[in-house]
């Protein structure tokens, strides 16, 4: 047990420096969309829009808004290098099985450039956050 | 544990939380779901691209289960010549793309000085066709790997008699082309390079192929800065033949300010040299082009 331990607290620091060069590397964005409480803000928005523009709002009939805006929240937080942990289910399984389009896709991002537009965030920020998500389409969208 | 086991709990809560829809409410066949800027402009051939260069991408707005279709008028005017092109091009599904555009090159005045009389006009067709062979220039941004298309350009040139008179062998040809674009959009930067197989001579209004050669293989390229969601700059280049013996061909190139104030609406505006044009030398000017999408 305590050779494990030990093992463990070894991996642990080896681990470390490796981390941390990740982090401060990305953080930047974090920090460029304006923290944790600028990202809650966006989501907010991009949910209000989504949970009502009839391109998107079918889609999510059935979601619990307040779970799935703190799974977001955790998720883009994480993304751009902030202090959090998402904790759900990973992109293709969270959608199996939806049949998203790449429309409905399309529309969502379109909603998040909305939502960043009202939070003032500048285009070129706005397009370093996207980049990052942009991958995602390819475990989202099935049809 | 209790963690691990909340975690997996709202997980599977996530993925039940979203039913599966039979498919989205009103979902048409003619549509505009790619995102605004990604399409790029249609060229001045046809195809979707820049001012000079084809890019991967298919044109117009459509997604993968939509067709997109763009008219497009485009004036270019030198020092000694104008041409108008106008056109159709259709984006089906996001795989293949189809266009037709004729080109109306005016001499001006250079007509009377080369004896072809004053305001004489070379005109063109031009058919086209590409397909989206593999990559995703807008979405893998996790990887270097472009979109990759292939093209095909047929063009008939209306001046046979002419334009066989000047050395071309003939007054139509093919064009064939591919073409590797990416969006680097943590940078806001596209990049698009293609090589072009043809024996157009001035892109085909003055035939093809001649006594210096038939087909070679020529480079376009283009470099794009996204400024704003509705502003872009770019810079376009192309490489083209040298097969007549009575004039010498040079290279284009076009920089240009690209404005999108919708999906529908697209006017790109440009400096342009096409270099020396049927010897009357150093042919520089402006370019517009709208275009329309519906």
């Amino acid at each position: 047990m305590k050779v494990f331990k030990h093992l463990v607290l070894a991996g642990m620091i080896a681990a470390t420096p490796a981390a941390t060069t990740q982090t401060a590397m990305a953080d930047s964005l974090f920090e460029d969309l304006g923290g944790m409480t600028k990202i809650e803000r966006i989501t907010s928005r991009l949910l209000d829009l989504t949970f009502t523009d009839p391109r998107t709002a079918p889609q999510f009939k059935q979601t619990k808004r307040d779970r799935l805006e703190k799974l977001l929240n955790d998720q883009f937080c994480e993304l751009t290098g902030g202090p959090c942990k998402y904790k759900g289910v990973n992109m293709k399984k969270s959608h199996i099985k939806l049949g998203i389009t790449e429309r409905e896709f399309n529309a969502m991002v379109e909603q998040l450039q909305a939502a960043m537009d009202a939070e003032d965030v500048p285009y070129h920020t706005q397009n370093r956050f996207l980049a990052l998500l942009a991958p995602m389409k390819r475990d989202i969208v099935e049809r | 544990m209790f963690f691990r086991y909340a975690s997996v709990a709202s997980a599977a809560l996530l993925t039940s939380s979203f039913p599966a829809q039979s498919a989205a409410a009103d979902e048409s066949l003619f549509g505009s779901s790619k995102l605004l800027a990604t399409p790029g402009v249609i060229q001045v051939e046809g195809a979707g691209g820049a001012g000079l260069s084809t890019w991967a991408m298919i044109s117009g707005y459509g997604s993968n289960r939509e067709i997109g279709a763009s008219a497009h008028h485009t004036y270019v005017t030198t020092d000694d010549f104008t041409l108008n092109a106008t056109g159709v091009t259709v984006g089906f599904f996001d795989r293949v793309e189809l266009s037709f555009t004729r080109q109306w090159f005016d001499t001006g005045d250079a007509g009377g000085r080369l004896g072809l009389g004053e305001g004489f006009n070379f005109n063109q067709d031009i058919v086209g066709a590409k397909v989206r062979l593999f990559g995703d220039a807008v979405y893998a941004q996790d990887t270097w790997l472009p979109q990759v298309s292939a093209g095909i350009q047929y063009k008939k040139a209306s001046e046979g008699a002419i334009v066989r008179a000047v050395g071309a062998e003939d007054d139509d040809g093919f064009d064939y082309y591919l073409t590797a674009s990416k969006i680097f959009l943590d940078k806001s930067l596209v990049v698009s390079a293609a090589a072009r197989l043809t024996e157009a001579n001035q892109f085909g209004l003055l035939g093809f192929g001649g006594p210096n050669g038939g087909h070679s293989v020529q480079f376009e390229g283009s470099a794009v800065y996204l400024l704003s969601q509705d502003f872009a700059v770019g810079f376009d280049y192309r490489t083209k033949p040298d097969n007549l013996a009575f004039a010498e061909e040079d290279d284009a190139m076009a920089a240009y300010v690209v404005w999108l104030p919708s999906k529908h609406v697209t006017v790109t505006g440009a400096l342009t040299d096409l270099g020396d044009i049927a010897l009357q030398g150093g042919q520089q000017g402006f370019y517009l082009s709208l275009q329309l999408g519906f």
